[in-house]
C-alpha cells in the first residue's frame, strides 16, 4: 500500500500535474504497469523541502492518447519516452520525442514490458 | 552568425566511463544545443526480475550498477520488505548502513579521482584512487566480495562483522579520512581546479527542483533534500544532517561529494559505536503478498527509487527502479547550453553519470 495517491481521470493529468508545479514539488518518477486490457500510470512528486511524496494515478486504455507532461516539467521526457517504447504508452507530443527507440535498438522487441510482450510470461513457462 | 556544427561528444570519452552520447550544436567555442542519446547498455533488467524468482532479484539488481551495487541489492530487499510487511532486525539495519556509508566513501572516492583525471592532475586521480582501495579491502574482509557484495536478503543481511573486524574497519576508515582530509585540502583551494569548476555548468536552486536533480547534484544547488533525512536502517539514531552547498556549480558539486565522504567515514564510525547486539535476520514466510510498495535510498549519486508490487506468487507482477542519473541528465540540457566547449567534459562528470544504472 502506498500512501498520498490520488486517483484521476486522463483529462485532469496536466491540470493536476501543474499544481505539483506550482508547488514547487520535485518530480522523481513515474510508474506503468500492464492491467491486461488497460495501462495503469503513476507519477509520483517529492513536495520540496523535505522528503514527502506525493503521487497521482491514472487507468487509461491501450489505444488511448495520453497528454506530455513535459511543458510542466522537462524532466519526464526520458520516462515518458521509455514508457512509450516498453508498454507502448500512447503518449502525445513529447518535447524530445526519441521515436520508440530510447533505449531499444531497431531490432529490439517491441514493447516488451508488456505481459504479452516478446519476453512475456513467468519465470520457467 | 557563425557557423554551427553538431559534433558528438561519446559515447566513448575519456570522461564517461560508461556510454552515452550528446549531440552537441555548437558556434564558435560556445555550446548553443544539446540532445542526449542513451539505450549503449540496455540489459532489460525490470523485465528480467518479472521473470525470475524474487529472491534472485538481489543478484540482478545488485547488477545495476557496479559502483552502487551494494546500496541496489539492499534497496530491493527493503522494498520486497515492505510488501509483506517485515521487520529487519536492528543490527542488520546497522549492517546495512554501515555497508551503504562504505559504498558511498569508495564511490566518491573514485568520482574525485576521475575529476582530477578530467583536469589532467594525474598524480591527485591516482592518490583518491590508491586510498580507495582501503575501502574495498574492508568491503571485501567484511562482505567477501570488492565490488558486487551480494550482502543483502529480504529479511536481512547474510553475514555479521565481529568484533575483530570491526577494530581493523574502524582502523583503517580513521586512517582513510585523514589521508582523504588532506588531499581535499589540496583539491578544494587548487588554483586550477577552481578555474575550471567555479561558475562552471551554474544550476539554480529553482532549476534544480524543477528538472527533479537528486543527490550531491541537487544539494550543491541549495535544495536540502537526502533519503538519509527519512531515518531509515540506522540513520535516525545517528543524528544524520544533509551536506548543503548553495552556488550550484561544479565547484559546489565537488565540495558537497568531498563533505559527504567525510561525513560518510564519520557515519560508519558512529554506527560501529552504536550498533546493537543481536540477530541479523528473520526468515520471510510464504510468498510476496499481492501488494505494492515504494522505497527511496540516498546511494552515492543521490536519490534511487524502487517500487515493486507482488502478487502472492514467488514472481514479483512489476519492479521499476529510476536510479539518480537518470534525474540528473535532463539537468544537461540547461547547463550545457552557453557554456563553452572545453568546459563540456567537466560539466557532464560533475553530475557523477552512470550510465549503466540509467538503462537498466
Amino acid at each position: 500500500m502506498i500512501e498520498n495517491i490520488k486517483e484521476i481521470k486522463k483529462d485532469e493529468l496536466l491540470a493536476e500535474v501543474k499544481k505539483f508545479a506550482d508547488a514547487k514539488a520535485r518530480f522523481v518518477t513515474a510508474v506503468c504497469n500492464d492491467l491486461g486490457d488497460k495501462l495503469e500510470v503513476t507519477y509520483f512528486f517529492n513536495m520540496s523541502p523535505g522528503m514527502e511524496m506525493h503521487g497521482l494515478r491514472m487507468t487509461v486504455g491501450k489505444d488511448e492518447e495520453v497528454p506530455s507532461t513535459t511543458g510542466i516539467f522537462l524532466t519526464t521526457v526520458l520516462i515518458e519516452n521509455e514508457m512509450k517504447e516498453m508498454f507502448g504508452l500512447k503518449v502525445k507530443d513529447i518535447a524530445i520525442d526519441f521515436g520508440g527507440h530510447m533505449l531499444l535498438a531497431q531490432d529490439s522487441p517491441v514493447t516488451p514490458m508488456l505481459k504479452t510482450g516478446a519476453a512475456g510470461g513467468k519465470g520457467g513457462e | 552568425m557563425a557557423p554551427r556544427t553538431v559534433a558528438p561528444f561519446g559515447p566513448q570519452h575519456p570522461v564517461l566511463p560508461e556510454p552515452i552520447q550528446l549531440k552537441i550544436t555548437y558556434e564558435d567555442e560556445k555550446v548553443v544545443d544539446v540532445v542526449p542519446a542513451i539505450g549503449y547498455g540496455h540489459r532489460g533488467i525490470e523485465k528480467a526480475c518479472e521473470l525470475n524468482e524474487y529472491p534472485k532479484n538481489i543478484y540482478l539488481c545488485e547488477r545495476i550498477c557496479g559502483i552502487c551495487s551494494c546500496i541496489h541489492g539492499i534497496s530491493y530487499c527493503e522494498v520486497v520488505e515492505r510488501l509483506w510487511p517485515i521487520d529487519v532486525p536492528p543490527r542488520a539495519k546497522y549492517l546495512r548502513t554501515i555497508w551503504s556509508e562504505m559504498s558511498r566513501t569508495h564511490s566518491h572516492l573514485l568520482w574525485l579521482g576521475l575529476l582530477a583525471d578530467a583536469f589532467g592532475f594525474e598524480s591527485m586521480f591516482m592518490q583518491f584512487w590508491r586510498i580507495r582501495e582501503k575501502v574495498l579491502d574492508l568491503l571485501e574482509m567484511t562482505t567477501g566480495q570488492r565490488v558486487t557484495q551480494s550482502i543483502s536478503v529480504v529479511g536481512g543481511v547474510r553475514r555479521d562483522i565481529d568484533d575483530e573486524q570491526k577494530k581493523k574497519c574502524i582502523e583503517v576508515l580513521r586512517e582513510v579520512r585523514k589521508e582523504s582530509e588532506a588531499l581535499i585540502n589540496v583539491l578544494a583551494n587548487d588554483y586550477t581546479v577552481k578555474a575550471r569548476t567555479v561558475g562552471k555548468g551554474v544550476l539554480t536552486k529553482e532549476q534544480a527542483i524543477a528538472l527533479g536533480c537528486a543527490g550531491p547534484h541537487l544539494r550543491a544547488s541549495g535544495v536540502k533534500e537526502d533519503c538519509r533525512m527519512q531515518g531509515l536502517q540506522a540513520y535516525g539514531d545517528l543524528g544524520f544532517e544533509p551536506i548543503v552547498e548553495k552556488d550550484g556549480d561544479c565547484y559546489a558539486r565537488t565540495l558537497v561529494r568531498c563533505r559527504e565522504l567525510l561525513q560518510a567515514i564519520d557515519l560508519q564510525l558512529e554506527a560501529f559505536s552504536k550498533m546493537p547486539e543481536g540477530e541479523i535476520a528473520v526468515r520471510p514466510k510464504g510468498n510476496p503478498p499481492a501488494n505494492e510498495a515504494v522505497y527511496r535510498a540516498e546511494q552515492p549519486r543521490g536519490e534511487v527509487f524502487y517500487y515493486a508490487k507482488g502478487n502472492g506468487t514467488r514472481n514479483l507482477e512489476r519492479l521499476r527502479v529510476r536510479t539518480p542519473t537518470y534525474a540528473n541528465i535532463p539537468s544537461l540540457l540547461v547547463m550545457l547550453p552557453g557554456c563553452e566547449l572545453p568546459d563540456v567534459p567537466v560539466i557532464v562528470l560533475s553530475i557523477d553519470p552512470c550510465i549503466s544504472c540509467t538503462e537498466r
